[in-house]
């Protein structure tokens, strides 16, 4: 025995030496990989400076975008000095181009020898807002591909880029996922500089700040940040700003892509951030101490940091009067819990809790369950997978044919299943009350996040019944108490409690009393309001000195 | 380590599985016991019968197709005690027996006037069976035929009993819901005997539980509440019944709602009142030493009919009303202290106020306190309050031409 241990010593010693060298050789490997970076960027191949000659750099440019139909080169002469206006179709406004650009230098005739061409150019016969002079290569590309119009002058080895920016656009319409009854009609669209502009419009203050960055290492695309300086916290800021530098891959195609490359945990089902595409939506909870992260091309805004009761806040809460916004806020939370737990409930119920049915109900179910073959949970299974795969179809369809799938769905689900004894009306039911619940919940993300949920709740009431709903939640709970998002606990207000902070979970408050900002998010400067804001018909004394007042006059 | 971690998880994960789902039941796989008869057995001790539902024949659903069949079944098992009646009983029940939803226990008069304490430890005990189900007797008959009735109004039989006990408790006030719970404190207070409920069976028992029973509009037989069974060392001592019922109700601070008639100037019964709330206060008093008991009871009533010509407008006529109502409120209950008396039953729990007003006197009096209360003084008090004359004030008979 001691022989052999000796002997396994030896061997893990031995052992441990390959390990070490195989973590070092894999350490080496990773920072070759960290360079791939720069070997897949097509736009960074190396910063040349450009050329003097303009045919050179006409040259250059073609062969690096691979003679793309789409680049337009356009052969100017400045009296008697050659140039060249490059811009992509389709990414610049034209008429401004023609208007502001082509047209003076068509109008140019001739210019005076001692004059500097770059400087006259740039002063005179560029008319558009924002020009900048160009010296290399990749900050001619980022122009360029970003609808900047580049002109090139013979004999200088710099260019100019003017604003151009334009083509064509989905203009501002009405929101499509987040409606509102009363409250702005107006919804984000593709385009990051409408978006910030659709922010700022309602924070008309200096504070609004916006930092911009580029990310995705092919798709270069724009990503801002927006927040109140003051309100939001410094820590959280830069905390935001840490992450999105961090992300290094190769596309960003839309906010969701940033979403999962920041959010605090992957492996849960609660959204730790918050989209919407409502700009007053953003813009109140800027106000907050929120940090807006806003990505080119995605009509989805984030804000973070987001809290679980954030997503039963709906923007007409704030709209509408406080007493109406809380009951109606109260029913979203009864509904979110019985879309977790109703199939649950029905099942734990019928299957090991038959006393807790009043007698006339448990004999009604049971004489509906009479014939159907299937125990409950299979029974239950089947039908919120059938509704799950109806609505995912319907999701998907061309709009032509989605009216097929509903009649379908409905015909097949609502009449048919039960005819046949398949399923029982009561699980019908159910599962419709289940579904329709569902959809009360206002954010989407959190709407999907229970619909998973739901199914490992279903198979633990299979399993254990209301003891396994219990184990279930308790679950559920902790695990939402471990998450934060941008480190604040995600339960916040309600764990840490703070009693500060209540007048927006369960109970909207009168606007009014909205006395201090979420201090979970913003530190420092909280104060919302003045103080004696509570709205009130005037008094005897003020009426009377308003008289009296009158008279004077 | 993480593999590790993985596979430890993957292990535990999978201990739900083992639970496997050992109390799982579905609903069709259950026997709902609606209502379950205790007779005295012929050979052994108990007659047990059971009324198990059929879910199918009583929803009308699309799938049950309305009344194909009889919306109850009767088995009937015996034994020596309630398990192994109720184990014999699956061999002809093809269902598990499930008691959670049993709503009445039916015990025959034979049976109760031998001893009820048997029936109650496993009702106690089981952790199905609800200790708040109502407990009658079936009153000069065999609790099977009780529950082997079938009802027209109510298509489950046993919710004609609950609902019947619930209706007439608050119209009429002779009877009181009495559950198992009620009972099991009763009998083992020393300062008070328990009372349950009695139904009597009128009509053809046989006929009663033919469906054809259910298609006429004269049922053949008719359950119906009836009296207040006196216990007494958990035997059935004697009944209450009628105005005696209604007495002791009021007694028990359990009156909701009666009505009380009196005879007017030679004409009989030719007023009611219907009181409608009711407070007891019951008091010790020490006279030379010997305790007493006084029961004052206030009630307010509305007059319900008044079938002679009188000035219901004027108060100090509707004072007359008030004392007669109260003489009659007091008639009642002093005739049911007096067969309580004599039944030397203290179902009223006066023990219990002497125990709580004065310790020292309950400590003598506990060990024969039965006959210490057939021989103690009770003092009734009633007033009458009158509140409001319905939709008219003077009767038609003042405008009567004579």
């Amino acid at each position: 025995m001691v022989n052999i241990t000796t002997n396994k010593s030896l061997i893990s010693e031995a052992e441990i030496v390959s390990i070490l060298s195989k973590m070092l050789k894999k350490k080496h490997q990773r920072r070759q990989s960290d360079n791939y970076r720069q070997i897949l960027d097509p736009l960074k191949p190396d910063d040349l400076p450009i050329d003097r000659d303009v045919q050179m750099n006409i040259k250059h440019l073609q062969e690096e975008m691979g003679n793309s139909s789409d680049l337009v080169i356009r052969q100017i002469k400045i009296g008697q000095f050659g140039g060249a206006l490059v811009y992509i179709d389709g990414l610049v406004d034209g008429k401004g181009i023609s208007d502001y650009i082509l047209e003076s230098f068509t109008e140019t005739k001739q210019i005076s020898e001692e004059s500097d061409l770059f400087q006259f150019v740039m002063d005179k016969i560029v008319a558009v807002g924002s020009i900048r002079t160009i010296r290399n290569w990749n900050a001619l590309f980022d122009a360029l591909l970003s609808g900047c119009t580049v002109i090139f002058l013979n004999g200088y080895s710099k260019a100019l880029s003017g604003e151009t920016r334009g083509g064509d656009r989905r203009p501002i319409q009405e929101p499509s996922q987040q409606l509102s009854i009363r409250g702005p009609k107006d919804a984000f669209n593709e385009t990051l500089r409408t978006n910030t502009a659709l922010i700022r419009r309602r924070i008309k203050s200096p504070n609004l700040w916006v930092e911009t960055m580029k990310i995705g290492t092919i798709t270069q695309t724009d990503v801002a940040i927006l927040y109140v300086k003051g309100i939001a916290n410094e820590e959280i800021i830069q905390e935001v700003r840490d992450r999105l530098h961090r992300i290094n891959i190769d596309s960003i195609i839309d906010s969701g892509y940033v979403e999962q490359s920041i959010e605090d945990q992957t492996f849960t089902s609660f959204p730790t951030t918050y989209h919407t595409e409502r700009p007053d939506v953003v813009a109140s909870q800027l106000v907050e101490g929120r940090i807006a992260i806003v990505v080119d091309g995605s009509p989805f805004v984030l804000t973070v940091p987001a809290v679980f009761v954030q997503f039963f806040q709906a923007p007409d809460d704030y709209y509408s009067r406080f007493d109406l916004s809380t009951g109606i806020r109260i029913l979203r939370i009864i509904a979110f819990f019985i879309a977790l737990i109703g199939p649950s409930l029905y099942i734990a119920a019928t299957t090991f809790h038959q006393e807790m049915i009043p007698t006339t109900l448990a004999i009604a179910i049971a004489a509906q369950r009479e014939n159907v073959p299937f125990p409950a949970f299979v029974e239950a299974l089947v039908m919120e997978v059938t509704f799950e795969i109806l609505r995912e179809a319907g999701l998907r369809l061309p709009r032509a044919v989605g009216q097929a799938v509903s009649i379908v769905g409905a015909l097949v689900i609502g009449q048919a299943a039960v005819q046949a004894n398949i399923v029982s009306p009561m699980m019908v039911i159910v599962v419709s009350i289940t579904a329709i619940a569902n959809f009360s919940t206002p954010v989407f993300a959190m709407a999907i996040s229970v619909r998973l949920l739901r199914f490992v709740l279903m198979a633990l009431a299979a399993f254990t019944g209301f003891y396994g709903i219990m184990i279930g939640l308790m679950i559920m709970t902790i695990h939402l108490c471990s998450l934060r998002s941008f480190g604040v606990p995600y339960m916040a207000p309600l764990a840490p409690f703070n009693t500060e902070n209540q007048q927006d979970v369960f109970i909207r408050f009168p606007i009014w009393a909205f006395k201090k900002r979420p201090q979970f998010i913003s530190k420092g400067n909280t104060v919302r309001t003045g103080s004696n804001q509570k709205p009130a018909p005037p008094s005897q004394n003020a009426k009377e000195s308003q008289n009296s007042e009158g008279k004077k006059s | 380590m993480k593999n590790l971690f993985a596979c430890v998880l993957l292990l535990l994960s999978t201990i739900t599985l083992l639970s496997g789902c050992w109390n799982q039941q579905e609903l069709t796989d259950l026997a709902f016991v609606m209502a379950m008869g205790v007779d005295k057995g012929k050979k052994e001790k108990f007659d047990v019968s059971y009324q198990v539902v059929v879910p199918a024949s009583v929803a009308s659903g699309q799938n049950g197709g309305g009344a194909q069949g009889s919306p109850v079944v009767v088995y009937k098992s015996s034994g020596n005690n309630l398990t192994e009646a109720s184990r014999r009983a699956t061999k002809q029940i093809p269902r598990s027996i499930y008691y959670a939803h049993t709503t009445i226990l039916v015990i025959s008069e034979e049976l109760a006037r031998d001893g009820i304490l048997d029936l109650l430890d496993a009702l106690d005990r089981d952790a199905v069976f609800r200790t708040t189900t109502f407990v009658t007797i079936a009153k000069g008959g065999r609790a099977e035929d009780f529950i082997a009735t079938l009802t027209n109004l109510d298509k489950i039989p046993v919710q004609k009993f609950t609902k019947t006990l619930q209706a007439t408790e608050r119209m009429l006030g002779e009877n009181i819901k009495v559950s198992i719970d009620d009972i099991l404190a009763n009998l083992i207070d020393p300062g008070k005997e328990p009372v349950i409920s009695g139904f009597r069976l009128t009509g053809n028992p046989k006929k009663g539980t033919t469906p054809q029973s259910v298609v006429t509009t004269k049922p053949p037989a008719v359950v119906t509440a009836d009296g207040l069974a006196v216990f007494k060392g958990g035997k059935l001592a004697g009944w209450l019944t009628g105005n005696e019922a209604k007495g002791a109700v009021w007694v028990m601070k359990k009156m909701q709602g009666t009505d009380i008639n009196f005879n007017w100037e030679g004409k009989k019964d030719a007023v009611s009142t219907i009181p409608f709330i009711s407070k007891t206060k019951i008091s010790l008093v020490r006279k030379n030493g010997k305790p007493s008991m006084n029961v004052l009871i206030e009630t307010s009533f509305k007059l319900s009919e008044i079938n002679v010509p009188y000035e219901v407008t004027n108060s100090m006529s509707m004072d007359v009303i008030e004392k007669k109502t109260a003489e009659q409120i007091k008639k009642d209950v002093e005739r049911s202290i007096h067969k309580a008396q004599s039944l030397k039953a203290d179902i009223f729990g006066f023990g219990d106020y002497l125990h709580r007003a004065n310790p020292k006197i309950w400590k003598k009096m506990k060990g024969d306190w039965n006959d210490q209360f057939a021989k103690m003084e009770i003092h009734v008090k009633v007033d009458a309050h009158y509140r409001s004359a319905g939709k008219r004030n003077n009767p038609f008979w003042n405008d009567l031409k004579q």
